[in-house]
């Protein structure tokens, strides 16, 4: 039994054709199906909102309306209809400074273009193994920054009685939006699965 | 009264709700992975591509030359100035590297490099600028598909000690 990419739709934003095709090809070689086109962060918004993909990979796009502003919209905007979608970031930039800027614009994954397929295909085995939580606070909606090590540590775990308590952030509109978007699709999602195993975690 | 402040700033930024959305990708996807082959071929695509590159770099390249012509006449300044000259450097990296001219590549990352460490555009900055410029079109004129053999590695080096030149110049006594 293998990956059953062909379920999938992606959504790929780039800056030329010619990158865009490439990337598809290797999505394609990959069993995914249907792979959708946009060009800059408009048409790409405009996209996600129709498609509902599963899948974004943005390029980092040119300024001002440029892939983390993408990014943001798809995480905050009220028409986006699905805050928590996966998002890979596929840039040329590798510097830390702008991993750390992409990190906090809400991205999921971040790759180093040139890329190989290798890299492309670890970075979505990583989104669908590994998961991340998203944290919702006052300014900042996305996946949970912290990267985690889990298994690594054999010491005692002092901390297990202090886990963070989940509170209601106060949050700008957008980002209320953002929230409600997404307990409304975890409650639709749960309701769909009520009787079934609970696979949320 | 600063100390307090910090304190109360840093307890407003934990108010934080963590959420465990629904793994839409594992439920499509399912189980397994995918088959090695399938990873050579996927990789097998990205290398045979047949992609013209040179139009695309040719048009970065008149990017660049706008940009640093904006930095020159001070039209534009700063942070901006550097931005609009990085992201057609960050392209030409990119996209080097995927369509067949990694020298192009090698070249733009030493410029995207020298770009997100300086603050101001001045003359030397400029300068160090075109020459990446000059070297990419030279790469393009001649159509230079591989690593440049020994002309490339001389290139490469030049340009890298023009930066560290620069640095050298800049760093307190």
């Amino acid at each position: 039994m293998s990956y059953q990419f062909k379920n999938i739709t992606v959504l790929v934003v780039e800056s030329t054709r010619a990158m865009f095709d490439l990337t598809r090809s290797v999505l394609q070689a990959f069993g995914v199906n249907q792979v959708y086109s946009a060009y800059g962060a408009d048409e790409g918004f405009e996209t996600f909102c129709r498609v509902n993909p599963d899948l974004v990979i943005i390029d980092w796009l040119e300024d001002p309306a440029n892939g983390l502003e993408l990014t943001k919209r798809i995480r905050t905007d009220k028409a986006s209809p699905n805050p928590f979608m996966p998002i890979v970031l596929m840039t040329g930039y590798s510097q830390k400074k702008r991993v750390l800027q992409a990190r906090d614009s809400g991205i999921t994954e971040f790759i180093v273009k040139p890329f190989t397929a290798k890299a492309l295909y670890e970075k979505i085995e990583q989104l669908v193994e590994k998961p991340r939580h998203f944290v919702s606070s006052e300014n900042y909606f996305g996946p949970d920054r912290r990267r985690k090590r889990e298994g690594e540590y054999k010491g005692p775990d002092r901390r297990a009685t202090e886990q963070p308590k989940v509170k209601t952030a106060t949050s700008t509109v957008s980002l209320s939006s953002a929230v409600a978007k997404a307990k409304e699709i975890k409650a639709r999602h749960e309701q769909e699965n009520s009787g079934k195993k609970d696979d949320w975690q | 009264m600063d100390q307090q402040q910090t304190f109360e700033g840093q307890k407003k930024m934990r108010k934080a709700e963590l959420i465990a959305p629904p793994n839409r990708l594992k439920e499509k996807v399912g189980h397994g992975g995918i088959d090695e082959t399938v990873l050579g071929k996927a990789q097998e695509l990205l290398e045979n591509n047949t992609v013209d590159f040179k139009p695309i770099a040719l048009m970065l390249v008149d990017l660049l030359h706008e940009a640093i012509s904006d930095a020159k006449s001070g039209s534009t300044t700063g942070e901006d100035a550097i931005e609009a000259m990085l992201y057609p450097a960050m392209q030409l990296k990119a996209q080097g590297g995927m369509f067949h001219y990694p020298l192009i590549s090698e070249i733009s990352n030493i410029l995207v490099n020298f770009l997100e460490t300086v603050s101001n555009t001045d003359k030397d900055v400029l300068d160090i600028v075109v020459a990446h410029k000059m070297s990419i079109n030279a790469v393009l004129a001649s159509q230079i598909k591989g690593d440049g053999g020994k002309v490339g590695r001389e290139l490469r080096d030049a340009l890298l000690d023009a930066c560290s030149r620069y640095y050298k110049s800049r760093k307190p006594q």
